[in-house]
């Protein structure tokens, strides 16, 4: 009886605790939400003695879709029209670059399945128009880290103390599909039906208790999956971005290497350097002159040696603008020089665009 | 008590603890003792928005409540009331976020944190260093992000959500100050 009493007297506690703490509900009601970004380019490109090229092109048309269930389980979906049309042949392509399930335990573990990001560089993961500089992607994010670099997987990641992990285990690459003008690029499987023989394995830290500044590095290993032989891939990148007292800085720097086959490794960095005027001009909307220098080699060392070496080695310097008039909406303009040092090819790039998120 | 009692009673707090986990309200507290004390009082209670001030603080600060009310802290030391406190949700990327204000009496941003985070990006914003950039500010100060708040790279959408939602509780606090 005695006992009966005591664990009444404590339902009672608990139950008045618990209804003493606000309702949850006020905090949280499950929700489907949209979201999305998209850009449009035009790309001026005279490349040595050659004919110009003009395009315009709405590069990316993206829709993020999301549902959350409850706090800590919901769904994350990124789907892209890349290029406009898609049709057979060369034409543009419709990718599901995200769509997984989040378990968000606490704030230092949560856990992501399904289609996933790796956590490569400053790009892959936050790719929106307005949060770079240049109307392009950095040729870095294309050339070395291969944005957007996107996969059937699982990956664990949180915050402890201003140290944001995550480690990512995905579909590996295809080796046969590695080029000497490319990289790893051609390797991605992209989702499609995904040979999972050779798994990859992706880990990064960020340290973000510096204000304005997140600096890190992450390693991917994988043994790229061959047709006869397998090709050990090992990719070391860091990476840093400053956004504060109107200064934009962002670096990067990345390696590949390569077990098997010509090429022994790509290398390559780009830094970028920007000020918002909007203080001295004297208005509200952000106004960002900037400055970028690149370098980036596909087959900086091969087991031939030779021209290939300068073949896909490029440099680069860029001058260019981003007005924000409002934080989500960027119009962008941008100037660039590169230099191939295989006959020391010039080509002069101008590029405007119009890019949007929300 | 029996020992089965007390495997009992830990299984059912464990329950409760589930169900709540750390709830919201603990959490609060945590931060307001953090804050500004252990001993101070701390008297909360469940604030309906006035139709005519919500629309008018919603257009000025540029987003909309995320619902009719806000939760209310009236801190106080030795009898009187040193701060008042404000909680509300805003939504990130497609999650709520869960956050509180400090305000001295006269209107003055004491200290903002975030509660709860749900997102798996963008919690940066949850950065005491990121935060302290609010301290002192009022419903006249500046919180054009880039010019008076700093960005975090990786978190631009939950900046600019909590960054209109500080300046919205911060607007709706000056006009609700006195009748509290």
């Amino acid at each position: 009886m005695k006992n009966f009493y005591n664990i009444s007297l404590m339902l009672a506690t608990i139950f008045v605790c618990n209804i003493l703490g606000f309702a949850q509900e006020d905090y949280f009601v499950p929700k489907t939400t949209l979201g999305g970004y998209g850009e449009l380019h035009y790309n001026y490109v005279k490349n040595g003695n050659a004919k110009s090229t003009r395009t315009l092109d709405f590069h990316r048309f993206v829709l993020f879709f999301a549902h959350s269930w409850s706090e800590k389980w919901s769904l994350k979906s990124e789907v892209e029209i890349e290029h406009n049309l898609i049709e057979g042949g060369d034409k543009g392509a419709v990718e599901l670059e995200q769509a997984y399930l989040n378990y968000q335990a606490s704030d230092a573990f949560g856990v992501q399945v399904g289609v996933i990001l790796p956590s490569v560089g400053l790009i892959n993961e936050f790719h929106e128009p307005p949060v770079f500089m240049g109307v392009e992607r950095p040729e870095y994010d294309t050339y070395i880290i291969p944005t957007t670099w996107f996969g059937n997987g699982a990956a664990v990641y949180g915050n402890v103390k201003g140290f944001d992990y995550k480690f990512t285990v995905m579909e590996g690459l295809k080796g046969d599909n590695f080029k000497a003008g490319s990289g790893i690029r051609e390797g991605r499987q992209e989702g499609f039906k995904s040979d999972a023989s050779d798994l990859l394995y992706n880990a990064r830290l960020d340290y973000l208790n510096i204000p304005g500044l997140k600096i890190g590095a992450s390693f991917t290993y994988n043994n790229a999956t061959g047709d006869s032989v397998n090709n050990q891939v090992k990719l070391f990148e860091t990476h840093a971005k400053y956004l504060a007292d109107n200064i934009y800085a962002a670096f990067e720097y990345g390696n590949i290497s390569f077990d098997e086959g010509n090429i022994k490794s790509s290398e390559g960095y780009y830094f970028d350097l920007g000020y918002n005027v909007a203080d001295i001009v004297k208005t509200s909307s952000q106004i960002i002159p900037f400055v970028r220098y690149t370098d980036y080699n596909t087959a900086s060392s091969t087991r031939s040696g030779g021209d290939i070496e300068k073949m896909y080695h490029f440099s680069k310097w860029m001058v260019g603008i981003s007005f924000k008039p409002v934080g989500s909406v960027v119009l962008k303009a941008d100037y660039s020089e590169r230099t191939r040092e295989l006959g020391s090819v010039k080509t002069k790039l101008f590029n405007l665009g119009a890019g949007y998120m929300f | 008590m029996g020992k089965k009692t007390n495997i009992i009673f830990i299984f059912i707090l464990a329950l409760g603890a589930y169900a709540y986990p750390q709830s919201i309200r603990e959490k609060t507290f945590d931060i307001i003792h953090a804050e500004l004390g252990k001993d101070v009082k701390i008297e909360s209670s469940k604030f309906t928005i006035p139709p005519e001030i919500k629309n008018k603080v919603e257009h000025e600060a540029g987003q909309a409540f995320y619902s009719d009310a806000v939760y209310i802290f009236k801190i106080a030391e030795r009898d009187s009331v040193i701060s008042i406190g404000i909680l509300d949700n805003v939504y990130g990327k497609s999650l709520p976020m869960t956050f509180i204000v400090l305000y001295s009496t006269n209107g003055e941003v004491l200290s903002t944190s975030v509660v709860k985070y749900r997102e798996p990006y963008g919690g940066g914003v949850r950065l005491k260093s990121w935060n302290d950039q609010f301290k002192g500010k009022n419903s006249k100060s500046g919180f054009k992000i880039g010019k008076d708040i700093d960005s975090i790279s990786g978190a631009t959408i939950s900046v600019r959500s909590l960054t209109k939602g500080i300046k919205k509780l911060t607007l709706l606090f000056e006009v609700i100050k006195d009748n509290l």
